[in-house]
């Protein structure tokens, strides 16, 4: 045999040839804007609503209590963790395009970019905006919703001293091992996701001990993908075309995230379906809430939104040759993600225990029906402007930052 | 790996305080805790209720139950043990018990108490209709306690789950962990929304327009023996919200509102430790099912079929 079929052809650091990632000849920079402003402005309309109007817009009740916002909270949380475990561990196991401080500067920024919108939508979801910090200060730890708020926390100190110290040669030494400290808690707040539903026995559909590592393996796909993304947006929108080691750089990166996404989609789909087989394996079994994700109102979020677009259209893309493909792969990987978070969030909360409960006192809020707002939307959008923000800021500061704090930069 | 030895050491080190820390943290709340309620003789109340009631052999179940209140409420706190026995062949689906507890706890749309669930059985015509009022089932092992991420729900010594409306930061985590369905969020409508306002003088007259609510919505209630007013979107506004057995009614020798306004006499409620308690008596004689028993909650309210 000659040459070995592409998806298994060795990666090379210096194959740079190729066909783009992005068409060059389209202005990035300036669409990116055109998004980020678009987002913003119509998200702001749903944020003002929001303050004004409390959550009387919304489409959540009492008995379908969290809707998309809590979703994009798991979705982002789990990039989160997900981009920041595969950069730290690309700079620990030295893989390329992973090994330079300056990339995983670029990591720490994005997982937090990515969970500063999470937050935000967590924040706009409670009840009394006012009391987020009893989180804090009088944390219960057998509630999995304060251990994953501790966990945040701890995690995102570690990632700060971790991107301070990525700037110090001399004191490089507590770099990796606070990194792998790190990687840790990146791993596990994504899995306590699937476990802050796991320990629910009052869901049927929640209370399994495959969930904490379905949440992980999205993160980890998602992450992955989200990653990729960025990287293939920050060289396509660069005031200068990077040269050919930072675009070996990037390759050998891409490349790398490309498999991470491969693996993760079809460990993703191994594990879902031995979740749902096992379920509907039995004729006799009566499994609603896998019925409601299956052929129920949403049934498109899983066929079409899940399955398509998140998972065989970007396995395909991936697997091929087209470089743009495996673009719009991550695109489509970290934005089609969500709807393995609200594929176990809504159908979850949407079966009754006992029957007839819906219709015993009628009201609005008092259905087992749930169906996102306008308001909720937009404030989604508002949320995704506001990871674009912090990318775009955090990565000035990282520029700002070398000048100040790298000895090196001032010789 | 590219770490050197001593990195690596150090890696071990933190990861393995992370752990312990970690591990250490999730076991610490799981340690039984001292009661955040008073408890002892201050607890007992010296109740006289219907003092100028003769008591007979055959009397009302409700006036039974009122003495027997009066006895449990003069122990301490962590002696009484309440009880609530529904007896559903004596059920007729009037919802009086509902909308008595709408009205006691100034419940808002949307939020509810005890609700009645209405179950068929059989097919047409040999139908047959069972009511089925759902309070809060005050489990022994309450599920929604401890999900709830700032200990602002929690067991009373009499074993009423209640929660603190100052603590709560309406996260509704505590909605989902409830196999029964009985916490509702109080998302801060009201039942006057846009209604007709009365215009004291002017052309308009008699109608001013539309008002936000009326103000009556607004008066506070007494929940957990506390004046909870609903002005600026005050607690209970954006709070989980519950049946509490009506603690602040028990304090001045009332039944519960769900109790109190039965008119079939199908619900029972009382001290579990009393031995000549009525619903002592219905629980031992009679044949009791609790609700989803198999999620393992033991809740304290007992049903009749």
């Amino acid at each position: 045999m000659n040459s070995a079929p592409s998806l298994f052809r060795p990666f090379r650091l210096t194959n740079t040839t190729g066909t783009p990632y992005l068409p060059k000849e389209l202005p990035w920079r300036k669409i990116l804007w055109f998004v980020w402003l678009v987002c913003l402005v119509a998200g702001s309309t749903g944020v003002v609503q929001r303050f004004t109007q409390g959550h009387l817009p919304a489409g959540y009740g009492s008995y379908v209590p969290w809707g998309l916002w809590i979703g994009l909270y798991f979705h982002g949380v789990g990039m989160a963790g997900g981009a920041f475990a595969l950069g730290s561990l690309g700079y620990l196991l030295g893989w390329p395009g992973f090994q330079d401080e300056r990339n995983l500067r670029q990591v720490i920024v994005l997982a937090v970019s990515a969970m500063l919108p999470a937050f935000f939508a967590v924040w706009l979801d409670l009840g009394h905006l006012d009391r987020f910090q009893n989180i804090f200060l009088h944390p219960n730890f057998t509630s999995m919703m304060a251990f994953n708020a501790w966990m945040y926390y701890a995690f995102l100190i570690i990632a700060g001293v971790c991107w301070f110290l990525s700037y110090q040669p001399n004191r490089q030494q507590w770099l990796k091992p606070l990194l792998c400290l790190a990687a840790l808690f990146s791993v596990l707040f994504p899995s306590q996701s699937g476990a802050f539903f796991g320990v629910v026995d009052a869901k049927g559909y929640w209370h399994s001990a495959l969930l904490p590592m379905m949440f992980l393996l999205s993160a980890l796909t998602a992450g992955g993908a989200l990653l990729m993304l960025a990287r293939i947006l920050i060289d396509a929108s660069a005031d200068q075309p990077p040269g050919p080691e930072e675009q070996a750089r990037s390759h050998a990166l891409i490349g790398r995230l490309r498999w991470v996404t491969v693996v993760g989609i079809v460990g993703y789909f191994v594990f879902e379906f031995a979740e749902f087989s096992v379920a509907l394996w039995n004729p006799y079994l009566h499994a609603p809430a896998l019925e409601l994700v299956l052929f129920g109102p949403y049934w498109w979020v899983f066929w079409v939104v899940h399955l398509l677009l998140g998972g065989a259209l970007p396995l395909g893309l991936l697997a091929s040759r087209w470089r743009l493909g495996w673009t719009i792969s991550a695109l489509l990987v970290a934005l089609c993600f969500l709807s393995a978070r609200l594929n176990v969030l809504i159908p979850g909360q949407a079966v009754s225990e006992i029957r007839g409960l819906q219709e015993a006192f009628q009201d609005e809020r008092l259905r087992y029906i749930y169906h996102a707002t306008p308001m909720e939307y937009l404030v989604g959008l508002f949320a995704v402007a506001l990871g674009m923000t912090a990318f775009v800021v955090g990565r000035r500061i990282n520029v700002a930052a070398h000048r100040w704090l790298d000895p090196r930069s001032k010789d | 790996m590219s770490m050197t030895r001593s990195e690596f050491n150090r890696a071990a080190v933190l990861v393995g305080a992370g752990v312990v820390v970690t591990g250490g943290v999730a076991l610490k709340d799981r340690r039984p805790r001292e009661p955040r309620d008073p408890t002892g003789p201050a607890t007992a109340r010296d109740l006289k209720p219907l003092a100028s009631v003769p008591q007979s052999d055959n009397e009302d179940p409700l006036l039974r139950m009122e003495r027997e209140l009066a006895r449990a409420m003069a122990k301490p706190v962590e002696q009484r043990k309440w009880v609530m026995v529904i007896d559903q062949r004596k059920c007729v689906g009037c919802h009086a018990c509902t909308i008595g507890c709408v009205t006691e706890n100034h419940l808002p749309p949307g939020v509810v108490y005890r609700p009645v669930v209405t179950e068929e059985t059989g097919e047409y015509p040999n139908t047959k209709l069972r009511f089925l009022p759902r309070p809060c089932m005050q489990c022994e092992e309450p599920p929604c306690v401890p999900v709830c991420p700032v200990k602002a729900t929690w067991r009373r010594p009499d074993g009423v789950t209640v929660v603190d409306y100052d603590q709560c930061i309406g996260c509704r985590y505590c909605l989902t962990a409830c196999p029964y369905g009985a916490r509702t969020s109080d998302f801060g409508r009201y039942y006057t929304e846009g209604a007709a306002a009365g215009a004291p003088t002017g052309e308009n007259r008699p109608v001013a327009g539309a008002a936000p609510h009326m103000a009556y919505e607004e008066t506070a209630n007494n929940e957990l023996g506390k004046s909870w007013s609903r002005e600026r979107h005050q607690s209970p506004v954006g709070n989980a919200r519950k049946c509490h057995f009506c603690l602040h009614r028990l304090e001045e020798g009332q039944l519960p509102m769900c109790v109190s306004t039965c008119i079939g006499r199908a619900t029972c409620f009382g001290d579990a430790n009393d031995p000549g308690s009525l619903v002592t008596e219905l629980v031992a004689r009679q044949s009791v099912y609790t609700l989803l028993s198999h999620k393992g909650t033991n809740p304290r309210v007992f049903y009749i079929a």
